[in-house]
């Protein structure tokens, strides 16, 4: 590992370079719930309540994964974006939870 | 491997050298938030009618599992490939990062025609647009997603023919990383797509 990170570091003109190691982490993890929610159902032995909320855990999981790595959330200077995709994700809940719960059913 | 031809001065992350990069960027992910909204107001439609078929097939006897898990390895690859691209531009490697953002928009436009494909046996198995109010909330949900990977295709495209024309500066870097935010934000809603469409759609 420590001879990756000095070609990398060499290439970058000594700049600290993050490895492509943590994307390919978080590619197996996606990969990994990915399965386990396909496998669920395709398996469809599970009774239907269980299986709703292995999925929708699965897919919260996979959706923290990859905002985190892919799309740089971890890192540093990104309080305005965690707060402009929050705000979205709190509207969203309130209007599926009141289209749905209070309105149509 | 001519890798520092072209970054002569290039600062080391250069989508936020200046103050027009970060501006683009904070302004993008209020655009992301505003778009989390625009898909919210489609899945809330669809869950509400998912069970309403009249006399078309219902989600359980339509969708095929192969299909979805073949188009959703490849988004999730495509998803791989760009973030691997912001990692050459970060290092000012022109070219693996062209190589990168042509290897998604090819990943991307498998998953296109998959999903063209899927559309249309559906078509035959008696599933159109107008067929039921599952059948409209579902083409528009996953219609409006399928019409974000195209013009995440075509921006991506053009992209890369700004980059050789205009060459990787401050001014074009922006412009890579926002779009490579864009596509992980695609994958991001797909996520939720095959949750709640196909595979909550199969267990009923």
């Amino acid at each position: 590992m420590s001879s990756n990170h000095s070609a990398t570091g060499e290439q970058a003109k000594r700049h600290r370079t993050e490895g492509p190691k943590k994307h390919v982490v978080a590619f197996v993890m996606s990969l990994a719930l990915t399965i386990i929610a396909f496998a669920a159902v395709a398996a469809g032995e599970i009774n239907t309540t269980f299986t709703y909320i292995i999925l929708v855990s699965m897919a919260i999981l996979q959706v923290f994964v990859q905002m985190a790595f892919w799309m740089h959330m971890k890192d540093r200077g990104h309080l305005f974006p965690i707060i402009a995709i929050f705000a979205g994700v709190i509207i969203v809940f309130t209007m599926v939870i009141m289209a749905l719960y209070w309105v149509w059913w | 491997m001519s890798a520092h031809d072209h970054a002569e001065g290039l600062p080391h992350q250069p989508e936020t050298a200046t103050l027009e990069g970060r501006n683009k960027i904070l302004g993008f992910w209020i655009f992301l938030g505003a778009e989390t909204v625009l898909f919210g107001t489609l899945f809330s439609a669809y869950l509400a009618l998912r069970h309403n078929v009249m006399d078309g097939p219902h989600p359980s006897e339509l969708f095929q599992l192969p299909m979805v898990f073949a188009a959703t390895m490849i988004l999730l690859t495509s998803s791989l490939t760009s973030v691997f691209a912001v990692q050459a531009l970060h290092s000012h490697k022109k070219n693996a990062m062209v190589g990168w953002l042509l290897v998604t928009i090819l990943l991307g436009l498998g998953f296109l025609g998959l999903e063209i494909y899927e559309f249309s046996e559906y078509v035959h198995e008696g599933h159109g647009f107008t067929t039921s109010a599952f059948s409209s909330a579902f083409y528009t949900l996953v219609g409006f997603h399928g019409a974000h990977v195209a013009f995440g295709i075509l921006w991506i495209g053009l992209l890369i023919l700004q980059i050789f024309k205009k060459d990787l500066t401050v001014v074009t870097a922006p412009k890579i990383y926002v779009s490579a935010i864009y596509w992980h934000f695609i994958d991001v809603v797909w996520v939720f797509i095959f949750t709640v469409v196909y595979l909550m759609g199969k267990v009923g």
